[in-house]
Parts: structure tokens; sequence; C-alpha cells
């Protein structure tokens, strides 16, 4: 970098040769983001070895309401001088002065750990930030009542947790450990094991210190000074670790960071980033900050989740980082870094990865349940320009009888980015636009992003000026950042008064042009800010209360995706299911909606790296993701564009999206065999979108993802626990990508304990080994569980909407003993009634030639009943030994006939499975139907 | 595109059609449900085969609301099979063949509600209206035809003459420059005789001043000396004469060219002829020279060129998008970096900051809105307005990439070669309305059969007489009798090399695909125009399109081919696009009485299309189907009538 400050005119070019060159390999710019090492408190947590730190003990242990409380004692030692943060030196009382600890037990298997700092000893008036509504509100009404410590030896103590768990609290130095309870006692998790654990205290400023901190031309006036926190994590009995999005990374498991063997690399960052072309592998932040880890190894599954909104670092320990004549066996350790804010963590027991996730959800809440349409497929570009072009693609869908079901309006529908408003020009009458979608069963998705340009012909400018609702920068005036539209201020979301205000901007009369089935997207939430630091929002602006957005940066997207979605609520008077879709996320934004992976590239690897991401979102509660199908900047060769969609058919959410340079990509314009390719995919998610509902509506009850990893349902099966490449829909489905161009043959591993059926042929595979399958371009692998039963709808409509009547096809794939299980969720598809008891749950059950529905909706969950004519039309055996000519139906004792049939309704579909024709009963009924 | 999904069947019996409308009160028998009615004899049997072949089925399946034929056969009623298809009689209007999955999904598709038997949704029956709607559509486009093709008649006509006078010429003009040609090789023999004669003489008379030019000897070389390297160019001929004159001279001879051009590129600046100064016409005779033939010469460019290109498409196709995007990141930091000549990005106010980082997204040019370009830039920018009339903000945007490509010719040959490509190109053509025909026809304009039909027989009788007139053996040379030869061997030569060009631009005209009947070759000679909004849109057949806006041209593309049979012009590689794509167009013909451009549009990024209505896509094969189709149209509807 020196050529350039000697401004020597050789040197430059040579430098913008090599910055060229540079760019060819990756247009990715690395300079724009802090590095660990350019970030003041990770480079001085990371330097520091384990214990080597003065060591915190633990004093005054006592239970009140119901939780213990402790102090953090620092021990009288001198802290040690480091280069870089030289004032936490010389013996002032922040290092001196104790902290406050709290432990607390949550039914289900969840501890709890609080520490902050003790206000009676504050030398300042400001108070470290404790994040607000990210935890559910009824969290507290499931905190169990302590009533008994039992002391540990001398030098712990110890409590209950849950049945065959309890937490300890190491006195000296400072540990918290959760383990099996008995005599083993075998540690689960650990904090502080390695006496990393650091917490710098709020001090006042002297007169000679500087707290400034510049990164290229920005400066961070840091008025509150050091303040972060660190520690070290161990995850017991653990093989691999999983979670914290968002990161890009062809790995399922999180690889390590640092340690024996590690290349030199950076720690995972959470700091929500709005990346231009990020790349496809890469531990730097994104879009997303999901705080929750969890482990899986053969004998435990645990998780560990920091609410903490600042910008949070973490590594992954290889085995030996702390000592590498002994490096650890099973048991992954791992370093966590923040920059602000305190400790609220919590650890789940487990012990099986489902209990994991339950009792995640059960502290951040599961995803909410998706109206029907949203779960299928969406169209979406940047931009759909005018009110013919959005009538154009709407009737290139019609004309080659492919279904789609939401269209999608990016920035430039909007009057000079300003949202809320039309461009009249290009959109004179969106009403009409919207209902003529409407009329065809169809939605329409606008964007709304928080930047709000700075005009004062803007009402909503105007009106967020005059009540002082924007973000303020450091000197107090209304923050002033440049992105879309230009100079703009963002709505200050931690406020729940602003964000009532905001709810209210969505309603029919106040979103001019807006119908009741428009839906909306929040793009750019990061906050994306393009003159800011990192192309973000400076870290000492100021929220609510005095809040520095360090200290909540990276919630500040899942606030506003919070008001958005309340608005829709408002709107639909708390009848109609929100969907809104976001980029920027945190703990809990699976309560509001949908997200997705952001401006992804159109490039075969980015087509693996959505598998892995998808499923570690999916494990940290965010249900209902996907990538942008396609790939959004650049142009797919046409192979690429069909497996991406074979595969993103499968996504949770299901959306292709393209930037504005791009060629045009609606799926017939690639030739009639591709379009044909295409449209198999879209109609293969299309039949399967009453198995997806089902799915979802698990998640939204109990927090388990719609697409897992292998493992999730194979704990046992070793092979699966780094497996990226393939993933689950739900426990029945497997698919695996097909990621290379001209592919003609796939590796695909089938986890052990069961056999599988491929969904094109019926033909069965053996678990626990991995098959070398000829792949074909009409379709990607996928395999049908034996042991479980599939619902599908196998006509197809113009949307899902029209689909509400049509008849069902279950498909049976029968296990070694012949039996097999599934269930089907049937609502609504728009309204909460759903909560008031208003749905149809089916589980169906084959087993001894006979295959039964039985009613499994509870019957105390509300008065409310949801009614359907829908029958079933079809049923699909797989792995039944031929013979099989009839069934009898009970009741009404009507016969049906059995023959060979088709897998799909597609033409040249062999006859593979004994079909049982047209046994039309209905979804609503109890049934059983008895092969003869 | 639209009536891919309407199958037109046309009605043959009307009274199956009354029979039908019999029933439409209530539900239509189920065997009857959403077959066409030239199929209702193949559903007759009591075993049915699926059209595909793959199995049977009884009467019984048939439109029972399962599918047992995947292609749709038993299902034509139902939304059963999602292959199949459902026929609308739509009495009053035109049949049509819709999707199954258009059956009792609760959306009225047939005009006659028939698709919605269930019961679903009431549809009510909208074909009369319909009907005469696209009757009266129908009777339009039909008078439309039947003007257009009187027309295309005519023009076909008078095509075909021009195309065979064309053709006329050119195999005149072939003889004449055979005869010319004759000509001028007598005489250059003469002028090589006479210049033979008079180096000799020359000769013996410095012989006769050798004694006294020894003398001066020294002095002059000492001025020469002096003067040659004031002239940086001249230096460089020098140098290259040199090594031409080695024996791996063609070899040698390229490898200086490049050189020649960089640093003739990077000193003057000037490539093309068309504003071409003395100076840059000493280059070109330079560079001609080098190569010692003209053949070669003229070939040098274009090889050149073709290397390009190939360099071009090695970078899109391996380096994908992100070499796309590198390029632009670095013209947007370089913009930057110019700016301050300091760290990147970091030297820029919030506002440009801002506008850098939308840059990337949105490829738009991120200085735009900020003045002030640094000095360089400026300088740069001086250097091709002399060259160009005007220049605003389409071009400046390209042109302000030109610049960023040329820096890095100090470091890549590659991309000087781009960057002089682009860059020639703009000056060959600056206003987008050079046409070298043209040009041609008005210098030649004596040249034409019309002019004069037998000027080679007078030039070959002048030449003639001055040939007799001259006397070989006369020493010394007749010093005006020489000049005379000489002059007349300039003249027939230049005018064999102005015949040659007609020649070969003609054969390039004739070489053109011009439809079956030449119906297009009128078009060789005239553009479109189109204007909106700001946009001036001017499509030239077989040569080019662009789109003008105030005095700047941008090129849509150079004429590729006809496309779909003559249905579509396709015009490609037209002026890159910034993050984009070569700019083409694709412009779609239309039947119409008047040659009309319309509806020009940009449906991605740099890909335009536009419709081009002609006479001479009025073909009577259309006209013929759209009559019959209005004849079946009008044979429905007076039943539904009846039924009213």
């Amino acid at each position: 970098m020196g050529g350039l400050n000697r401004r020597s005119p050789d040197a430059l070019i040579f430098l913008i040769f090599l910055v060229f060159l540079a760019s060819l390999t990756s247009a990715w710019k690395k300079d724009e983001f802090r590095s660990c090492r350019q970030t003041p408190f990770c480079k001085r947590a990371r330097g520091r070895a384990p214990n080597s730190l003065p060591s915190f003990s633990v004093a005054d242990v006592s239970l009140s309401d119901g939780a213990v409380s402790a102090r953090l004692v620092p021990a009288p030692t001198l802290r040690q001088v480091t280069d870089d943060d030289p004032s936490a030196a010389d013996g002032d009382d922040a290092s001196s002065r104790s902290l406050l600890l709290r432990l607390s037990v949550y039914r289900g298997g969840i501890l709890r750990l609080e520490i902050d700092e003790d206000p009676s000893s504050a030398p300042t008036t400001k108070r470290r930030f404790r994040l607000p509504d990210v935890l559910l509100p009824n969290l507290d009404d499931r905190r169990l009542w302590l009533s008994r410590l039992s002391p540990d030896g001398a030098s712990a103590t110890s409590f209950y947790l849950a049945d065959g768990f309890e937490g300890v609290l190491r006195h000296d130095p400072f540990q918290i450990v959760v383990r099996r309870a008995g005599s083993g006692g075998e540690p689960v998790l650990s904090l502080n094991s390695h006496g990393l654990f650091d917490f710098e205290q709020l001090r006042a400023k002297k007169d000679d210190e500087n707290w400034e901190e510049n990164f290229r031309s920005h400066t961070d006036s840091r008025p509150n000074g050091p303040q972060s926190i660190s520690f070290d994590v161990s995850f017991h009995g653990a093989d691999f670790v999983y979670g914290i999005p968002e990161h890009a990374s062809t790995s399922l498991s999180l690889r390590p960071t640092r340690g024996p063997g590690v290349d030199e690399s950076e720690p995972y960052r959470l700091f929500n980033l709005d990346v231009f072309e990020y790349l496809h592998d890469s531990p730097f932040g994104i879009y997303g900050s999901i705080p929750f880890m969890l482990s899986h190894g053969t004998r435990s599954t645990s998780g560990f989740f920091w609410l903490n909104a600042a910008e949070m670092q973490i590594d992954v320990l290889a085995p030996g980082w702390d000592d590498p004549a002994a490096p650890n066996a099973g048991r992954v350790d791992t370093f966590w870094m923040s920059e602000a804010g305190v400790v609220d963590a919590f650890f789940f027991v487990g012990p099986g990865p489902k209990d994991v996730l339950r009792q995640y959800a059960s502290v951040t809440g599961t995803q909410a349940m998706p109206q029907e349409f949203a779960v299928a497929y969406h169209q979406c570009r940047w931009n759909y320009r005018d009110e013919e072009d959005v009538a154009a693609v709407d009737a290139g869908f019609d004309e080659h009888d492919i279904p789609y079901d939401v269209l999608w309006l990016d920035i430039d529908h909007a009057d000079g980015k300003r949202y809320f408003t039309w461009d009249r020009v290009l959109f004179p009458h969106p009403e009409e636009m919207q209902n003529k979608l409407a009329a065809k069963g169809r939605h329409m998705v606008t964007i709304v992003d928080p930047h709000i340009k700075r005009d004062d012909s803007f009402y909503l400018h105007k009106e967020a000026t005059e009540k002082g609702y924007y973000v303020k920068d450091a000197s107090g005036k209304d923050f002033d950042g440049w992105c879309w539209p230009g100079s703009s201020s963002y709505p200050d979301m931690l406020n729940p008064e602003i964000r009532e205000w905001w709810a209210e901007k969505f309603s029919l009369k106040e979103y001019v042009g807006s119908t009741p089935s428009l839906y909306i997207w929040n793009d750019m939430n990061e906050p994306s800010v393009f003159n800011g630091p990192e192309v973000t929002m400076p870290r000492d602006a100021i929220h609510m209360g005095g809040v520095e957005h360090r200290e909540l940066h990276n919630a500040y997207g899942y606030y506003f995706h919070m008001a958005t979605s309340n608005g829709l609520f408002k709107r639909g008077n708390g009848k109609d299911r929100p969907f809104v879709l976001s980029r920027a996320i945190f703990a809990g934004s699976q309560r509001y909606g949908a997200i997705w992976t952001g401006d992804n590239s159109a490039d075969w690897d980015h087509l693996r790296v959505s598998v892995p991401m998808i499923l570690n979102l999916g494990l940290a509660g965010m249900s209902f993701s996907g990538a942008d199908v396609g790939g959004f900047f650049g142009n797919p060769e046409n192979d690429l564009l069909v497996r991406w969609y074979q595969l993103g058919a499968y996504y949770p959410f299901f959306r292709a999206h393209a930037h504005h340079d791009t060629k045009r990509r609606e799926p017939w314009l690639f030739g009639e065999h591709n379009t044909a390719l295409m449209r198999e995919a879209i109609h293969t998610r299309y039949s399967l979108l009453p198995y997806y509902y089902t799915l979802f509506r698990e998640a939204a009850v109990t927090g388990i993802p719609v697409m897992r990893p292998l493992w999730l349902e194979f704990p046992s099966d070793k092979e699966t626990y780094d497996n990226g490449e393939a993933f689950l829909v739900g426990s029945s489905l497997l698919v695996h990508g097909i990621y290379e161009k001209d592919q003609k043959s796939a590796s695909v591993y089938l986890p052990s304990g069961a056999s599988w059926y491929n969904l094109r042929n019926g033909v069965k595979f053996d678990g626990g080994v991995s098959h070398k399958l000829a792949v074909s371009e009409d379709s990607i692998p996928s395999f049908q569980r034996a042991g479980t039963i599939i619902p599908r709808k196998d006509r197809f409509r113009r949307s899902s909407t029209q689909m509400v009547n049509d008849p069902y096809t279950l498909v049976i794939a029968l296990n070694g003993s012949l039996a097999a299980e599934g269930e089907l969720y049937i609502d609504d598809g728009k309204s909460y009634d759903f909560e008031q008891g208003a749905y149809i749950h089916r589980r169906f059950i084959f087993t001894d030639r006979k295959l039964t529905s039985i009613d499994i909706r509870p019957s105390n969950v509300g008065d409310k009943k949801f009614s359907t004519d829908c029958t079933v039309e079809r049923i699909i055996l797989l792995g039944l030994p031929s013979g099989a000519k009839k069934a009898v139906v009970e009741p009404g004792n009507h016969e049906t006939n059995i023959e060979l049939g088709p897998l799909t309704l597609r033409r040249a579909s062999p006859p593979v499975a004994l079909t049982i024709r047209k046994p039309n009963v209905r979804v609503t009924d109890d049934w059983s139907l008895r092969i003869l | 595109m639209r009536t891919h999904l309407l199958f037109p069947v046309s009605l043959a019996i009307s009274c199956l059609c009354l029979s039908w409308i019999s029933g439409l009160a209530s539900l239509p028998p189920r065997e009857l449900l959403g077959i066409a009615p030239e199929d209702e004899n193949f559903y007759k049997s009591d075993v049915i085969k699926c059209k595909d072949g793959s199995k049977k089925f009884t009467k019984q399946q048939l439109n029972d609301d399962f599918c047992d034929c995947l292609d749709g056969t038993d299902e034509p009623g139902t939304s059963a099979c999602p292959e199949g298809k459902f026929y609308c009689r739509n009495p009053g209007h035109i049949p049509q063949m819709i999707y199954s999955s258009r059956v009792n999904d609760g959306i009225c598709d047939c005009c006659d509600g028939s698709d919605e038997y269930k019961g679903n949704v009431n549809c009510p029956n909208t074909c009369w209206e319909a009907g005469k709607a696209v009757c009266e559509k129908l009777k339009k486009k039909i008078a439309t035809h039947q003007d257009g093709l009187v027309i295309r008649k005519r023009e076909v006509e008078k095509a075909k003459q021009a195309f065979a006078k064309d053709e006329e010429e050119l195999s005149k003009l072939k003889s004449e420059e055979k005869i010319l040609k004759g000509l001028v090789d007598k005489l250059r023999e003469h002028k090589e005789q006479i210049e033979k004669a008079e180096e000799e003489e020359r000769l013996k008379k410095e012989e006769e001043k050798k004694q006294r030019d020894a003398e001066r000897q020294s002095t002059e070389q000492n001025k020469s000396l002096e003067e040659s390297p004031s002239d940086h160019s001249e230096g460089t001929h020098d140098t290259l004469l040199e090594k031409t004159s080695q024996p791996d001279k063609m070899d040698i001879g390229h490898e200086s060219v490049d050189q020649l051009e960089k640093e003739y590129n990077s000193g003057i600046d000037i490539p093309a002829d068309h504003t071409v100064g003395q100076v840059v016409d000493d280059h070109h005779d330079f560079i001609r020279s080098d190569h010692g033939s003209d053949d070669t010469s003229d070939e040098l460019p274009s090889g050149h060129s073709t290397d390009q290109h190939v360099y071009e498409d090695k970078t899109t196709t391996n380096a994908g998008p992100n070499y796309e995007t590198g390029a632009k990141e670095i013209d947007s930091d370089h913009a930057a970096e110019m700016e301050k000549g300091s760290e990147s990005a970091d030297g820029l106010s919030r506002e440009e900051l801002g506008r850098l980082v939308a840059s990337r997204w949105t490829g738009e040019h991120s200085m735009k809105e900020t003045n002030e370009p640094d000095d360089a830039k400026e300088e740069e920018h001086e250097q091709h307005e002399q060259n160009q009339d005007s220049s605003d903000s389409v071009e400046e945007e390209s042109y302000d990439s030109d610049i960023d490509d040329d820096r890095h010719k100090f470091d890549d040959d590659d991309f000087e070669d781009e960057a002089d490509e682009e860059y020639g190109e703009d000056h060959v053509e600056p206003d987008g309305s050079y046409d070298p025909d043209k040009d041609y026809s008005s210098e030649l304009s004596d040249l034409t059969p019309s002019g004069s039909s037998s000027w080679v027989d007078k030039i070959q009788q002048t030449i003639q007489n001055i040939l007799q007139a001259f006397n070989f053996f006369k020493s010394p040379v007749d010093i005006s009798e020489a000049s005379r030869i000489k002059k007349e061997y300039n003249d027939a030569n230049s005018k064999l090399s102005k015949l040659r060009s007609r020649i070969s631009s003609l054969t390039e005209k004739l070489k053109h695909d011009f439809g079956k009947d030449k119906e297009f070759y009128s078009f060789y000679d005239r553009c479109f125009e189109n204007k909106q909004n700001k946009y001036v849109y001017k499509v030239c057949p077989f040569k080019k399109a662009s789109q003008v806006e105030d005095h700047s041209t941008t090129q849509l593309g150079n004429w590729e081919k006809f496309d779909e049979s003559h249905r579509v012009m396709q015009f490609s590689n037209g002026d890159r696009c910034w993050n984009g794509p070569d700019r083409s167009l694709k412009v779609r013909l239309r039947c119409g009485v008047k040659d009309e451009l319309a509806d020009v549009d940009e449906p991605s990024r740099c890909e335009y299309v536009a419709i081009l209505s002609t006479p001479i896509l009025c073909l009577e094969d259309k006209l013929k189907e759209l009559q019959q189709k209005l004849e079946d149209l009008n044979k429905s509807q007076p039943s539904k009538h009846d039924e009213l």
C-alpha cells in the first residue's frame, strides 16, 4: 500500500493492475471488511493463551428468586498490559470490581447464565445493553424454581437442571459445567474450562485516553470505550459443531479456525453485512447472525446460545489447540468474543438432536406458520419493469403450463425508491395489476427497505423527521447514509413506538396501491449503508435510550422484519398470516417470516453452498429459507439453471431471482427441452406441497426444521455427520444435489437403518451404503425412506390456490416388516383459525396389509373446525409383494382395484408400483383400507 | 407465442355443433367431456387405446377422474392427467384446446364456460362478444393483409428487377476491370521502361558529379544527423525499415507493426482515416510499404481484429460474470483512486462513496454525478474530443471505460488491443451514418454504367494513342511524354482501384440473403427509424442498428442474419454494455401496409427487440389462414345466435 502514498503514477498503475488481477479470481472486496486483526477487541481476545488471564472466582453463592446468584471476583493481580489496550492496565477500578452472576433453569433442559456489571459500583451512567424482544415472552413461565443447592466438594455448587442433568458452578477459577447427573458426572457443556473468560468493564475515560477506532476513512468515536466479552465453551462428547449462521461454507459442520493443522483462518464472524458477491466458502460475516451453536457426536448432542447482538467472532478450535501434546478427543472447544453487551447465554442439554432444537425453539420461538401460497414457487427478478412486463410474465407461465404463486417487484417499482409508492409511469394501475393476479389465485410481493429517502416531499420522511423516529448519528442529528434512493435515513426499530408507527404504514389505506393479496420483502436491513463503514451503519450511531448501534447491530434487521410482519398482521386484522421475506436475520427471525441467503452468484459453487447454508439456518431455527434459484449475479448456463430448479424445488423457500444485468430467465426461455425440465422440477414441488405444508406445521410446533441434515434423523450414523451434499426433507425424503456440470454419476450415501426407494423408478436401495448412481438430466437423486408415507397432490394448476379441492395421492414406502407411517396436516392455508383448532391432522399407519387413517388433532385445541371434501384418489405402494389385486375400504365395505401404475403422472413414467385405484376416501374421515 | 395455446380447429359439421349446444344447459354427458368432434369416433369403442400406445382402458374409465393414460387420452374432460388437453367448443367463437390443469380450477378459461362444469364458479358465456371482437380484429387483419399483399407484389417485382440490374452491372464491371487491368499493365510496363531510362541517365550524370559531391560529403552527413532525431516517428520508420530488410521479413514485420501501432497510438492517438490528417496518412502509407504489397496491408487490420475477437470470447466464457464485474469494480475503484490518488475509496466524500458502492450492484457509473474528473482523465478526454464532434452521457460512459482499458495497456498487450479496437470503431463512424457505399457512388459517378457506357472504350483509345506516340528509343527521354505516361498510369490505376472497390461492394451486397423472391432487396439501402422519448432508434437492414440520442450514437448491433424463415432480423455484436453483454437487437417483422418501425423495447439488459411492419410480410398463405379462421368463426356464430 506504500506505493499509493507516494503517489507515484507507475506504482498506481501497477497497483490497479494487481487489484485487477485479484479481482479476476474474486471480485469480493476483502479490504472493505474488517478482519479480526483489524478489530481490536477480536485481536486482543484471540491473542490470549488458555489460562493466561487472571482468573475470576465465585463468591456469595446463594439462591434468590429461585435462581442461583453469585459474585464473580477478579483475582487481585494486575491485569496484563496489552499493546492494544494499555488502558486496561494500571490497576484501575474496572479490573477490581466484581461482576454479578445469575444461573436460572428452564423446563426441558435449559440452563441460563447471565453475567453483568454490578450497577451499585458502576463508575459511569452507561449501562450495558441487554437485548429485549428476542426471548419468547412466556419464557419466564417455564422457569424452574430452584430450592436446593448441593455443595460439590468444597470448590463447587451443583443444582438440578433436568432429569439426568445437573448444573455445576465451580468456584475458583470460575467455571460453569453442565453434566450428566450421577456418579460418572460426564460433562456435556462447559464454559471457561480453559480460563479464557474476560469481561472489559465500563469505566470513566481518562483525559489522556483516546478511545477512537479508525477503519479506512471511517472513525468510530467509541464514547464508552472497550467493553468486550470473551470466553471459551467446550462441547463434550462432540465430533462436530454446527450452526452460528449465516456463513457461506461448502462444509456442513463448522471447520476449525485455529489450532494444529489449521491454515491461518479468520474466526467465524457474526456481523450482519451486505457483501457484494460474497464468496462461496468463507467464515466472514454476511447478512445474518444467529449466535446459536450445536454440537453432535455419537454420545450426545448439545447446544449453546449467546443472546448478544453486538459483533461476535467465534473460533472453532482444532484438537490440540490448548496442548498439542495431548489433543482432546471427543470434545470440541470454541472461543466466543463479542464487542459489547452482557453475558446472557443458554445451555441446551439435548441429549438428542431434536431435543436441542426444541430447547432452542422454546427460548427464541418456532417458525411462523406460513400461508400455503408462500410454500409454493415464487418468481422474482430485479426488476419486472412495468405492468406490461408483469402481465407478460404471468401469461408466460400460463402459456407453458408452469405453476407459480407469487410475482415479485424489486426496488424499481417504487417512485424513486420511495417505498410504499409506485412509479406511476411504469405502474399506473397497481391495484388492478394485483387484482388480475389475484383472480388467478396468485399473489404479489413488493419490496420495502429500511432506508427512507431524505426528500422533504416524501410523506414518510417528513413524518419520521417530525416525530424524531430516525436513528441518530454520534453527534445527535438524524443519521444520513447513502443507499438506493441516495441520501437516506433509517427508522429506529429498537423503539416499540416506532415499530407500531411503521406497522401502520402497511394498512391498505396508508399503503396506496396495495391490495390484500400484496405481501412484503425486506431487503438491505443489515442495514446496508453504501457509504458507511463496511457498507453498514456506524457503530456509534444512537438508538432509543442512548443504545449504541454497535450494541444491537445484528438485531436491527430482526426488528425491521418484526415491525413489517406486524404491519401485515394488523392489515389483516390478525386474520391473515403475514408473508415477509427478510435478508438480515437474528435469533428469533423465524417468528416473522422467511429469509433467503442473499445475493449469490450463478455458478456451480453457489449451487453447492446453498445446501449447507440452508441446513445450518434450519438448525438455528430458520426453517423457511432458500437461496436464489439460478443465482442472483451472472447468467447461469442452461444446465446449471435446470439443476438449480431441480434442487431449489426442495428448498423450504423456493424463489427464482436475478440481477437486472442478467439475461431474462423465465423458465421457458431456454428451449422446449429445458422448459420441460424446469416445469417438471416445479411440478415436483407442487405435488409435494401437502407434505411440505405438514412439515411447516411440525416446524411451527416443535422447531424441527423442514430441511434437515441427515444426522438429525440418523444421529448414530457417523457417515452422515458432515454430509453437506444431501439433505432430508422432513424425515421421509432424501435429496442429493448435482453440483457439477456434465456430471454423469453421483455417489449418494443413504443412511443406515432404513432402505430407500428411488422416487423416479421405485428401485429399492440399502441404507448404510454409498451408492454410485447414474445421473440423468431430468432429475436429481431423490429417495423415499422405507417405513414412511408421503402425501402428495399430483394435479397441477396455475397456482397452489386452485389445488385446494384436488384429491391426494399417498405414497407408501414399506419397510422390512411391511409397515409405514406418515402424517398430513391441512388447514385453510391463510388464517389463524388453526390456533382455535380449525385444522385436520391425520396419521396414516400401514401395518398388517392394512392402511388406517387416524385423527391426531388433540381434542382440546379449540372449537373451530376445518373441513374439506378432498379425497384420496390414488395410493401407491412401494415394497408390497406383488399379487394383490383388490382392496376393501371401511366404512362402506367397498372394493377397489389394485393395478401396476407409475410413480408420477408424467409421460413415459414406467408402471412400477402397485397402485390402489380411486379409494376415494375423504381425508377428513377415519377410514381403513385392507389389501386383499 | 400466445397462439401456442390455441389450437384452432375448424368445425366441419355445423349440425354437430348445434346438437351439443342443446345440452349446454345441463352437464354434458361424461363420455363427451372435453373431446373434440373429430375425436369422437376414437372414443366410440368399448375398449380404447391410449394415444401413446402405452395401454388400453375401458369406456367406464373414460373421464372417470382417474388418470390411466399418462398422455391424458382417458381424461379429456377432467384434470386427472397433468398432460391432458380439454377441448372447448366455444360456439360463436373459435374452438380451443386448453390444458387439463384448467378444468374445474375455479377460473373461467373457455368462453363458453365448459371448463368449469363442476360449478366451483359461474362462468357466463362470453363467446358471442369475444367472437365478435375477434371477428372485427380478424377482418382488420385480413384487410391489412390484402392491401399489403398488393404492395408486396409490386415491391417484389421491383426488387427482382433491381437485383437483376445490379447483377448485370456487376458482370459488366468485371469485364471492364479485365480491360482496364490490361491497360494498366501495359502502362506500367512503359512507365517502368521510362524510369529505367531515366535512371540510367541519372547515373550517368551522377558519375560526372561524383568528384564534386565527394568534397561536400562530410558536411551533408552532419546535417542529416542533426535533423533525424527531431522527428520521433521518422526514427521509428528507420528502425522498422531496417528490420524489414532482414530475411525473416513477415514475422518481424508483424511484430513491428504492433509495436509501431502502439507507439503511434500513444503518440498520436488517431487511428482512423475518417478525420485523417497528414500525419496519419503518412503512418498508414508506412504500414503498407512495410508489408511490401497492398494486399498484405489490407489484410493486416482485419487479422488484427480477429485475434482480438478471440481474446474477447475467451474472457467472457472462461472468466464469466466474475471477470466482468471484476473489470467493473476496477473501473469504479480506479475512478476513486484517480480522484485522490490515495488509498482506494477512502478519500471519497460520503456521497461519492455511497454512489461507488451502489454502482457495484447497479453497474451504473458511480461518478456520473460528480463532476471534476482528474487531470489524467481530462487529458485523454481532450484527445478524444479532437476527433469526435460530440459526446454525451451515453458515449461518455463507454468512453470512460475505454480510458480505463487504455491504462492497462502499459501492463497488458491484450488490453491495449481491446482498447484500440473499440477506439478505432468509434472513430471510423463517429455519427453512425457513415456509408462507404455512398462515398463510393459519388466519387465514381463517372464510372457508373448510366454515366457513360463507353468510358472504358474512350480510355482505351486515349491510352492506345499515347502509347503508340511514345518513342522508347529517343534519348534523352522526352520529359513531357514520360510524365504523360506516368499520369495516365496513375489515373488508370486509380480508376481500376475504384472499379475494384465498386465490384467488391456490389459482390458484398449481392451475397446477402434477400429472401426467396429477393423481396428484401430494397431494404439494403434503407433505414427505418422510430422515436421513443429522447431516443431515436435506427435500423438499417443488412448493415446495422443504432440508438441515437442527440448527437451520440450507441450501436445496437451489426447485421447478423434473418431468423425464423425471414420473420426476424437479427443484429448482434453492438456496443458493449456496462456490466452486460454486447448489445443486440431482434427485429420481428409483421405484415403492415407501410414500412414502420415500432415497439422498441429492452426486455433484458442490452438485448433489444423491435417490431417492423412491412408489406413484405403480408403473405398469401397467412391471408388464406386468416380467411379460413374468419370463415370458421362466421360459421359458428349464427348457431349461437339461434340459441339466444
